[in-house]
């Protein structure tokens, strides 16, 4: 395909049926050049003009996972189960949260950045959102890079099972990708929802068990963390990582059908409201 | 004229294209409006029962004052917002030449700009490669390529995001007031590129208030106030008419 082909009804989406959204996921797939730039502007411009550069990718979580260790570990005497050091067993979950975080915070506030070039060219508006997500892989590689620098200083070797841990992130990566594309249009349409993510990134991040073992929590609380998508992550990444055990098969295919209706329903609901966002700039 | 397989580039069916006038809405008065099933605030109408066709290969200038609904259509045409009702069919690639520029990342260099500008209007990875050479040249940047583009002066970032757009393989050029771009030199290019396009036989829509730009380049013009097309016809006779209306002391200043 050397040329976007001719479009021969009204480039913004006016209806959005089943086939007018795989219509639109077919479009998208054809601009995924655009994708690829945009990640680059992203990760040229993050860093520039700063003296450390991408060290800084580096000292924000490292920074994170020391001050965290001191209270939770040293103070307030958080043991992991089975002997696990306690800045691994942060590490491990406190990596791919970063990830979720940023990517959501990033990724909500990404087509209300580009307002100027909304307004006035039109591109497929979800390569604003997934070009924001896919920068922040960037920060997850190295924040894993820490974290195997990490695991060789209390010499230990990430278990076998780790080979679960790609497929288990690609699908915590889907379930960011569909919450961040309503985010993303909504904040269009008020700019509260930047806050109002600000706000639930904080209380979302006490509520997954990213400090604490998901055993400590008590029974009457335990639904809670059932209903949240990012234990049921955390968890399995630690079980792969740290432990040695597979996934909960059961647990994997909840994680797979949440992530599917996310991406499914966020597209969805982005697509809806994508023919307002030059009206709403 | 036109057969099943040669449909216009740009055909509006009864467009109306309305907006609220009213900014900052907020949380509370959008459930408000949920609750009471009313529209936020107050309309205004940008356009209204607008019908033409465009021809492939025709050029098209659009008059009218300022206000009048012009950029309104150009914004319809790029597929930037959608028509509040009626339908809006566009035919093939439009790169809009609506501020140049936009899409330049001010960090970036002149070279990264341009792929991601290119890419941005449609272009792939090849076809930008292939072109790149003349777009440097066009916008006479061959020594400043490899500079952050926030060290450009507003006249080389201009010419910059002209030079990629005319490089991007346009069916349809949509232009806004932009020909006053740069010195004398590339303005007197741009115009000599435009002639090109046009004897390529790609279509071009000029918005302007500007008679004289029009004249220049449209065969056909629509004249439009407060968002109705009032005129519809050949260049010359649209432009007498409207400059007609003009107040002369207006028109000397």
């Amino acid at each position: 395909m050397d040329r976007v082909p001719p479009i021969p009804r009204q480039p913004i989406a006016t209806s959005s049926g089943p086939l007018d959204l795989l219509r639109h996921v077919a479009e998208f797939w054809r601009r995924r050049d655009l994708l690829w730039h945009m990640v680059i502007r992203h990760l040229r411009g993050q860093y520039k003009q700063s003296v450390l550069g991408y060290a800084w990718a580096f000292l924000n979580p490292l920074s994170l996972m020391i001050i965290l260790s001191f209270v939770f570990s040293t103070i307030l005497r958080i043991a992991p189960p089975q002997g696990v050091p306690y800045p691994l067993f942060l590490f491990v979950g406190l990596v791919p949260w970063l990830f979720f975080s940023s990517a959501l915070s990033s990724g909500t506030d990404s087509v209300t950045n580009a307002s100027s070039l909304v307004s006035k060219v039109y591109f497929p508006r979800e390569v604003l959102p997934t070009a924001a997500v896919l920068t922040k892989l960037v920060d997850l590689f190295f924040g894993m890079i820490i974290l195997i620098m990490l695991m060789a200083y209390y010499g230990r070797l990430p278990e076998p099972t780790i080979y679960w841990f790609p497929l288990l992130f690609g699908i915590h990566m889907v379930f960011t990708l569909g919450l961040t594309f309503p985010l993303a249009a909504l904040n269009l349409y008020f700019h509260d929802v930047r806050f109002l993510v600000g706000v639930v990134l904080t209380l979302w991040f006490y509520l997954t068990p990213i400090l604490y073992p998901i055993d400590f929590v008590p029974e009457k609380y335990s639904i809670i963390f059932e209903l949240n998508p990012n234990a049921l992550f955390i968890n399995a990444y630690r079980r792969v990582i740290l432990y040695g055990e597979d996934p909960e098969p059961g647990r994997v295919l909840i994680g797979l059908a949440v992530a599917v209706a996310s991406i499914v329903i966020g597209y969805f609901l982005f697509k809806r409201m994508e023919k307002g966002f030059a009206d709403s700039i | 004229m036109r057969t099943a397989s040669d449909p216009p580039a740009i055909e509006f069916r009864n467009v109306t294209k309305r907006f609220y006038l009213k900014d900052g809405r907020t949380l509370r008065e959008f459930a408000q409006a949920i609750l009471t099933r009313r529209a936020w605030g107050d309309e205004f109408s940008a356009l209204q029962d607008v019908s033409f066709q465009v021809e492939r290969g025709e050029s098209l200038g659009i008059i009218g004052r300022n206000g009048s609904g012009k950029s309104t259509a150009l914004k319809l045409i790029a597929g930037v917002t959608a028509p509040s009702s009626g339908e809006v069919y566009v035919t093939g690639r439009v790169s809009p030449l609506i501020e140049l520029g936009a899409g330049f990342h001010p960090d970036l260099t002149g070279r990264e700009n341009v792929h991601l500008n290119g890419s941005i209007l449609g272009m792939s990875d090849r076809e930008i490669n292939e072109q790149f050479d003349s777009i440097v040249d066009f916008a006479e940047l061959r020594d400043f390529i490899d500079t952050p583009v926030k060290r450009y002066s507003s006249g080389m970032y201009m010419r910059l995001g002209f030079a990629v757009a005319v490089h991007s393989n346009p069916d349809i050029l949509l232009v806004d007031e932009v020909l006053s771009v740069g010195d004398a030199f590339f303005q007197e290019k741009c115009q000599q590129r435009m002639r090109e396009f046009k004897q390529q036989g790609v279509t071009i829509v000029l918005v302007s208030h500007s008679a004289e730009t029009i004249m220049n380049f449209c065969d056909r013009a629509l004249r439009i106030d407060h968002g109705r097309l009032v005129a519809d016809g050949p260049a010359r006779q649209i432009v007498d008419e409207y400059m007609a209306t003009v107040p002369q002391h207006v028109e000397a200043g």
